[in-house]
């Protein structure tokens, strides 16, 4: 890496190269639509836009609130951008790094054809926690949010408060190793922009080590407190790229599989029951914790999911897209310490 | 004079003395979150809030409520109701637009007194609420727009105005004026006191910027269903729910029956539900009338902006700006009617041309 | 099926864990029965369900033996190689590693939920691992924390 750069002059950086390379691809007609993000209206937000004219391209901005996994468009749940007549738009994404994961991850899921997709990669330079900030802030409304010298300065009517930025990023983001968009000999054609040319991920997950020396008990207290004010709304799986189940286990009511009330074993139930399903699929985006309107953090079991496909199957979500998923495949050799056997 | 003062560090006072007769619900911090709860120790409400994550129709109309239970015995069915709906109840320091939001719920759940949901009703009948003026509504705010204003007082029995160190408490209804009438040992309010809450509503009212001609969305709204516009609004639109399940006035929900088998006994609940998500309509049959994104977006604001005041000639909408701040892809509400307010324009120009 | 769970406050040393067992129809199932024919004793605390491959065991299953309250969960299916579907067992291994693994993330004791593989001719083997899975639940106690509270 050349210089370090302040965050606000890397944001502008990207932002100029991506509208540039949004541009071209709208010009050269390689794409149709560019999903990306625009200014929010709020002040911790950003609002994913759908651009169909080369003028409009000035619209998309990036900065450290772009927290929405674009990917979620594309998804067969989302119906406007597949053609109603099944010919397929081409579409160019914005992607930081998860979203290009997703991306991949959804044609491993065989959800999507890239063919008619251009990952636009960009350098992602972090996403900020705004639940944090928000919860430190309490009960004042923050009208203005800028980051200035790698400080993330919060305004409102009667205060200001700053805060240090590598700090206030995303649990996920602190961890990231995959900040562009993976790019390979396979992807080649499909990725424009800045991307990553890589092919496994290593990393050590040192983050959990705090969390997983608790006893069971702690645990145990830990995900009731974290998890008890959850409302059973589910906006966490509606912004989940990898969601994309017509009936989700949740739904189906014939029979009932689980409760749907707030009592805590169900709520732990749906989160279990998420998480499993997840397992070799999250693509580590953060987009359910930053979603959730109670702010609950659900990045440690997405972490712990990560960790587990990493250390039994060796296995990265959306990096590669031969590999198969590894809850779709087996080995003959796989580990089973966990089963029983006679003394 | 029913205008009294009750300092700041009388509300435990105020608290122990209605708890006594009253549920006391009031807003707490949990977890970061302000929501209305039953409070057990006074130390715990938090009046210095801007408004709350859960609305308080949380309270008459909670996330998951019991409607009844039973029990079986051989072939024995016995049906236990609830045993609770004639309690008291008594919501502290709810805003004006979420009181008046438990005002239009109660419309729902009457249907011009053809349709009633005891359960709702019963309980609305037995709350007294004291509402809270708003000293610094949010920028999202836009409770003028639809009837309302950030120190509107007649949806609350007794209304509160923060003066900094104490509260001017007025008797709005009948029975709060009663029930001041027992608080014998408040304070009498001066005349500077109530000239100072005169002028914080003023304040506050002149500091609510947002300002939509929501008469005009809902005529436009009468004859722009198939306006390609709902194309435009749902399309960022990722149907989370969140703008309907912590809306104030939402009363969606879903009865879901629960049996324990292994103990012969059951019950059906309810539990909110949402016209956001894809299964909301879905029927028996398979077919689901309203199974695309647009259909559900348009279904929410079409709900509250004209099929509401059809029905009761009322707005479906407070003005609390939830959906606003909350949305997770920022499909500003504000933007949302300002864009219908412009399908009109567009067709009036064409018609002149 | 009614089965009386234990009342939370009456946990005493004649307490007895319920735990429920899925085996598979072409292995644990006939396992069980060889146990049974060859008299060999094993405690009766499992209550079996059969299912037709270990592969038909959905992790929800799991999940919700323990928020209705069983004491303790059993699973087990033919060895790796010889599930009668060829790969049933082998998919689900994968899944149980994980299941397993979130179970303990998430605070719900090791032991509540455990995993075997035994065939249909072994009937020792599945009455001696009865004994281990019956010892395990037994110390670890009631399940109160994930039973579903009904208020
Ligand atoms: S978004 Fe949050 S509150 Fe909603 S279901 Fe998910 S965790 Fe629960
Ligand atoms: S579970 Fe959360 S972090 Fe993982 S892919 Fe889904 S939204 Fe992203
Ligand atoms: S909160 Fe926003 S994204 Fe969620 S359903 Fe409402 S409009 Fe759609
Ligand atoms: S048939 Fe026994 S595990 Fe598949």
């Amino acid at each position: 890496m050349v210089l370090k750069m302040g965050v606000e002059a890397e944001n502008q950086n990207i932002e100029k190269s991506m509208i540039e390379t949004a541009n071209n691809l709208l010009k050269n007609k390689e794409v149709d639509v560019i999903i990306g993000y625009s200014k929010g209206t709020v002040p911790l937000s950003s609002a994913p836009i759908i651009i169909r004219r080369e003028e409009d391209t000035d619209k998309l901005i990036w900065n450290n609130l772009c927290y929405v996994n674009l990917a979620k468009y594309l998804v067969p749940l989302m119906p406007q951008l597949c053609d109603s007549e099944g010919n397929s738009l081409k579409i160019g994404v914005v992607s930081k790094g998860c979203v290009g994961r997703a991306l991949i991850h959804l044609a491993v899921e065989k959800q999507i054809k890239l063919d008619d997709i251009k990952i636009i990669g960009i350098p992602c330079n972090g996403n900020i926690n705004r639940k944090r900030i928000e919860k430190e802030i309490g009960e004042s409304e923050i009208l203005e949010l800028s980051i200035v010298d790698n400080n993330i300065n919060v305004k409102g009517k009667d205060f200001e408060q700053s805060f240090p930025f590598d700090e206030y990023l995303n649990e996920l983001c602190k961890v990231c190793k995959v900040k562009s968009p993976p790019n390979n000999e396979s992807l080649a054609e499909v990725c424009v922009g800045e991307c990553l040319e890589i092919t496994s991920v290593e990393d050590d997950f040192s983050d959990l080590d705090e969390y997983e020396s608790k006893s069971t008990e702690e645990k145990w207290d830990y995900i009731i407190d974290t998890l008890r004010t959850c409302t059973r709304c589910y906006a966490c799986r509606e912004a989940c790229p990898m969601c994309y189940c017509h009936l989700c286990f949740v739904d189906q009511n014939k029979p009932i599989w689980f409760g749907k009330t707030t009592e805590i074993s169900e709520i732990i139930t749906f989160h279990l029951t998420r998480a499993m399903h997840l397992a070799g699929r999250c693509v580590a985006c953060g987009a359910c914790s930053s979603v959730c309107p109670m702010g609950i953090d659900l990045n440690l079991i997405t972490r712990k999911l990560e960790k587990i496909v990493k250390g039994r199957f060796n296995f990265t979500s959306g990096i590669d897209i031969e590999t198969l998923a590894p809850m779709t495949t087996f080995k003959m050799d796989d580990s089973e310490e966990f089963m029983l056997e006679e003394d | 004079m029913e205008q009294k003062i009750l300092q700041k560090d009388q509300v435990g006072k105020l608290y122990s003395e209605l708890s006594k007769v009253y549920t006391f619900y009031a807003p707490i911090k949990e977890k970061g979150n302000i929501v209305f709860k039953k409070i057990e120790n006074p130390k715990d409400i938090v009046l210095d809030y801007l408004n709350s994550k859960i609305p308080p129709k949380s309270v008459l109309f909670p996330e998951t409520e019991v409607l009844f239970e039973y029990k079986l015995d051989g072939k024995d069915v016995e049906i236990i109701d609830r045993q609770d709906l004639d309690d008291k109840i008594l919501i502290f320091g709810i805003r004006p637009c979420d009181a008046y939001s438990l005002e239009l719920m109660a419309n729902f759940f009457s249907f011009h007194g053809n349709l009633k949901d005891e359960l709702y009703l019963k309980k609305k009948e037995n709350t007294t609420i004291i509402g809270m003026g708003c000293n610094n509504p949010r920028t999202t705010c836009f409770c003028t727009s639809v009837d309302g204003n950030p120190f509107k007082k007649e949806d609350s029995d007794i209304f509160l105005t923060d003066l900094g160190e104490k509260y001017l408490v007025e008797g709005i209804s009948d029975k709060g004026k009663d029930l001041i009438q027992k608080l014998s040992w408040l304070a009498e309010a001066k005349n500077a006191d109530i000239k100072k809450a005169n002028e914080l509503a003023k304040q506050a009212e002149e500091s609510i910027t947002t300002k939509m001609d929501v008469k005009e969305v809902t005529k436009i709204l009468e004859s722009s269903f198939q306006h390609p516009v709902w194309d435009e609004i749902s399309e960022s639109c990722i149907g989370c729910g969140t703008c309907a399940y912590l809306c104030p006035t939402c009363t969606c929900f879903d009865v879901i029956d629960e049996t324990d088998d292994y103990n012969n006994k059951g019950r059906r609940i309810r539990i909110w539900d949402t016209c956001q998500s894809c299964l909301y309509t879905l029927e028996a049959s398979g077919h689901n009338p309203r199974d695309t994104k647009i259909q559900r977006c348009r279904n929410r604001i079409m709900h509250k902006f004209s099929y509401y005041p059809k029905n009761y000639d009322l707005l479906g909408c407070v003005g609390c700006g939830r959906c606003i701040h909350l949305c997770p892809v920022n499909n500003d509400l504000r933007v949302i009617l300002d864009k219908i307010l412009k399908v009109e324009k567009k067709e009036d120009e064409k018609a002149i041309a | 099926m009614t089965v009386q769970t234990v009342d939370d406050k009456s946990i005493n040393e004649n307490w007895e864990p319920k735990i429920i067992a899925f085996l598979c129809n072409w292995c644990s199932y006939a396992g069980a029965d060889l146990a049974g024919v060859s008299r060999i004793q094993y405690p009766p605390n499992i209550r079996i369900v059969r299912v037709p491959c270990s592969g038909r065991i959905n992790p929800n299953f799991i999940i919700k033996s323990l928020t209705d309250g069983w004491d303790g969960v059993l699973v087990s299916g033919c060895h790796p190689g010889d599930c009668h579907y060829i790969s049933g067992n082998l998919v689900a291994r994968r899944r149980f590693a994980i299941l397993n693994e979130l179970l303990e993330f998430f605070g719900i004791e090791p032991g509540r939920v455990n995993f075997m593989w035994a065939s249909a001719a072994e009937g020792e083997r599945f009455a001696n691992l009865i004994k281990k899975v019956t010892k395990i639940i037994k110390e670890l106690g009631p399940n109160t924390k994930f039973k579903k509270k009904w208020c």
